[in-house]
């Protein structure tokens, strides 16, 4: 930072912050605003030339640059506009919540416009100053006007353009996305309930198809996957209201969408190797496919119902399993490609991972099939994942008891 | 790799607290009590609490304090329990918890407190196990933890638990190490570890070590430094530390150091900050480093100071 900004005085620097409200009063459609070094700003001066609004040429501003609902403020005066901008504030709050200090209705309106232009300006240099969100809060909730409501996301939206991560930003976000849907509560009422039940399924395997292309292409994000297990969930418990747990259709129906997952899945390993994220949905998928599978099959034989028609048993499934897991952990073609080495690691520890959250009323079947290779597996991993090596022996400890 | 430049990072801290007029620090503002508990557990940590002026400190967070008896993150600030934690904690770094009307900080916890167990984090109501934690932390630290809903909070907690044995920040949230870290810590001071799947989480913990010894908050992100605190902490509360290579990760953080200028980064060759000097620290504590005092992994203090809260009290 250079020291020019500590040569503003505060006559300059209250007039810079009237420049800044006049600019965000003069348009209410701001989109955008970033933070330039005053050279950049100079040359985007330049390359408009002529094409300045009377305004500007008054005020010959060089600290400003407003384009197309885009806004860039002169890091050299951030410092002086963000101390008068504070100041302005915080004396128009105090004004406005100290009792009596106005005689109407007029005057306060009046007062909580101060607060809303320079809290404006405030949170626009200083995004995550709570108390100025906080003040925001506190006058919009006077008024609760739909309009206004929309004003706080255009601000936090705007925020959010040049500081994404901003966590007061997305608070308050959510305290007005929760204030609009509070008022618009009759909307409720006007979905009947028997058919909104059926659209919310439809909606959730919808979203999960049109999830599904977006995850596509992004298989390092962890939270696409997540979001992903609570459709799932939901679309589990979804049906489970709508029909019988142990009716052959509810089963059927669930057991295809999460089949459909898990070979979408595999397809996205196969496509994209070594990626934790796809390794890690496997884990819930497969694990929560067979508890399915396996209480179905309880409830089933616990009422002699004729078995579903889709031939599904846990054995062959774990077949697949250890097929896909081996297929993926003993080809390293190149032990320099990481990928097909991350590829190794992750697809055992998947499988290993499955062995050890299966519950035991699974049969001895199944735990005998994987400790045959589980064997290989523990080599494997202790041989290129050194790290997590205590993990890997207190797994043996497991895996050898009775 | 080299050791730890302590002196450094001390003169690093001092000098941050006087330098206020950076753009950077000056948006910071609104968090200055943090940065003051960041800035002096480190140097405690580091043996020097002593080179900053204890009356100045003290003076200046009692200013902080806010008639409903929670704290802000700067005179003349809306109160947070944020702010309110780190103001106790700082207090019990020096040995002052006791100057606090204890009851009347209290009052301004247990207000925030929902039916459902949570807690909100002001009186505008957002809710994040983050609060959940703190409100377990500091009242437990003023030992009037009973004056909560201990079993709903509990309760609250537990519902965040996902899948993979991890927490998020509400029901249904991601599981994050910083998320995980503050439920694991709010369960080991509430005494209800055991609806921990220890097994479980510690195996999505130590998952979280990549290849250059750091650790990731969550699958597929970078490494950084913060998550040496987070990620290690929940592991030693839940008795899992040794799945992960503590070598290397001492190593990662030591690789993060500025040895000129002082200060730890997020990750190795990045501009250093208050924040992750302390955790880096704070992280070396828990892994032994030696001429380090020992940190309490649930209450992020000093255990002397914990100790000195619960043993030497009546």
């Amino acid at each position: 930072m250079s020291t020019s900004e500590n040569s503003y005085s505060e006559a300059e620097a209250l007039n810079l912050l009237a420049q800044l409200e006049r600019i965000l009063d003069l348009d209410p459609l701001i989109d955008e605003v970033g933070f330039i070094h005053p050279s950049q700003l100079a040359t985007l001066k330049e390359e408009i030339g002529n094409s300045l609004s009377s305004e500007d040429k008054d005020h010959e501003s060089t600290s400003f640059w407003i384009r197309d609902h885009k806004l860039g403020i002169s890091t050299q005066i951030l410092i002086p506009v963000y101390k008068a901008a504070k100041h302005a504030f915080i004396s128009a709050l105090r004004q406005y919540k100290t009792p009596g200090n106005f005689s109407g209705k007029s005057q306060d309106d009046t007062v909580a416009i101060e607060v809303m232009i320079h809290s404006k300006a405030l949170l626009l240099l200083s995004c995550d100053f709570a108390t100025a969100w906080n003040s925001r809060k506190l006058i919009v909730s006077n008024k609760q006007l739909l309009p206004i409501l929309m004003d706080e996301l255009r601000l936090s939206a705007v925020v959010l353009s040049h500081s994404p991560k901003s966590e007061q930003a997305w608070s308050h976000r959510r305290w007005v996305i929760n204030m609009i849907s509070r008022n618009c509560s009759t909307l409720q009422w006007i979905i009947e309930r028997e058919s909104e039940l059926v659209e919310k399924i439809a909606e959730v395997l919808n979203e999960l198809k049109q999830s599904r292309n977006w995850s596509g292409l992004h298989v390092a994000d962890n939270s696409c996957f997540h979001y992903h297990r609570r459709l799932m969930i939901w679309n589990l418990e979804g049906f489970c209201h709508i029909q019988d747990n142990n009716s052959s259709g509810y089963f059927v129906e669930t057991y295809q969408v999460w089949k459909e997952e898990l070979d979408w899945n595999e397809s996205l390993i196969k496509r994209y190797v070594g990626r934790e994220a796809l390794w890690l949905h496997r884990r819930f998928l497969s694990l929560y496919l067979i508890k399915h599978i396996a209480t179905h099959l309880l409830g089933v034989s616990c009422q002699s119902k004729p078995k579903a028609s889709v031939d599904i048993d846990i054995d062959s499934l774990m077949d697949h399993e250890l097929c896909l897991v081996h297929s993926c952990s003993t080809t390293i073609p190149d032990a320099n490609f990481e990928d097909f080495q991350a590829q190794a690691i992750h697809s055992a520890a998947y499988m290993l991972w499955l062995t050890k959250q299966i519950p035991e009323y699974q049969g001895i079947n199944i735990q005998e099939k994987l400790q045959a290779g589980a064997g290989d597996l523990m080599r494997m991993l202790k041989r290129s994942c050194p790290d997590r090596s205590s993990l890997w022996d207190y797994l043996v400890g497991y895996h050898s008891e009775p | 790799m080299g050791e730890l430049a302590a002196d450094k990072h001390v003169k690093y801290i001092i000098s941050v607290e006087k330098k206020k007029d950076s753009f950077e620090s000056v948006v910071m503002e609104h968090l200055r009590l943090n940065g003051a508990y960041w800035g002096l557990t480190t140097l405690d940590i580091l043996g020097k609490l002593d080179a900053v002026d204890e009356e100045d400190v003290i003076s200046w967070i009692l200013k902080c304090q806010d008639e409903s008896g929670g704290f802000a993150g700067n005179i003349g600030h809306d109160p947070h329990v944020l702010y309110t934690l780190s103001a106790v904690q700082v207090l019990a770094l020096f040995d002052k918890v006791d100057i606090l009307d204890a009851d009347k900080v209290s009052n301004y916890i247990v207000g925030l407190q929902n039916e459902d167990g949570s807690f909100s984090g002001d009186i505008w109501g957002e809710v994040d196990t983050r609060f959940s934690y703190i409100a377990i932390c500091c009242l437990s630290i003023l030992q009037r933890l009973d004056k909560i809903n201990v079993d709903k909070a509990v309760e609250y907690i537990v519902s965040c638990k996902n899948l993979d044995g991890g927490f998020g920040c509400t029901p249904g949230g991601e599981s994050h190490s910083g998320q995980i870290f503050c439920c694991v810590g709010a369960l080991a001071i509430a005494g209800a570890l055991h609806h921990v799947d220890k097994d479980l989480l510690g195996w999505w913990l130590c998952e979280r070590q990549v290849k250059s010894g750091g650790l990731n908050g969550r699958p597929e992100k970078l490494p950084d430094v913060c998550y040496s605190w987070w990620v290690l902490s929940s592991l030693i509360m839940i008795d899992r530390v040794h799945w992960i290579n503590k070598d290397k990760l001492v190593k990662f953080i030591l690789d993060c150091q500025d040895m000129e200028n002082g200060g730890i980064s997020d990750r190795p060759d990045d501009a250093v900050d208050v924040f992750h000097t302390y955790f880096g620290v704070a992280g070396l504590s828990l892994l032994e480093y030696p001429g380090l005092k020992p940190i309490d992994p649930a209450y992020a203090l000093p255990v002397d100071v914990v100790n000195r809260i619960f043993f030497s009290k009546k």
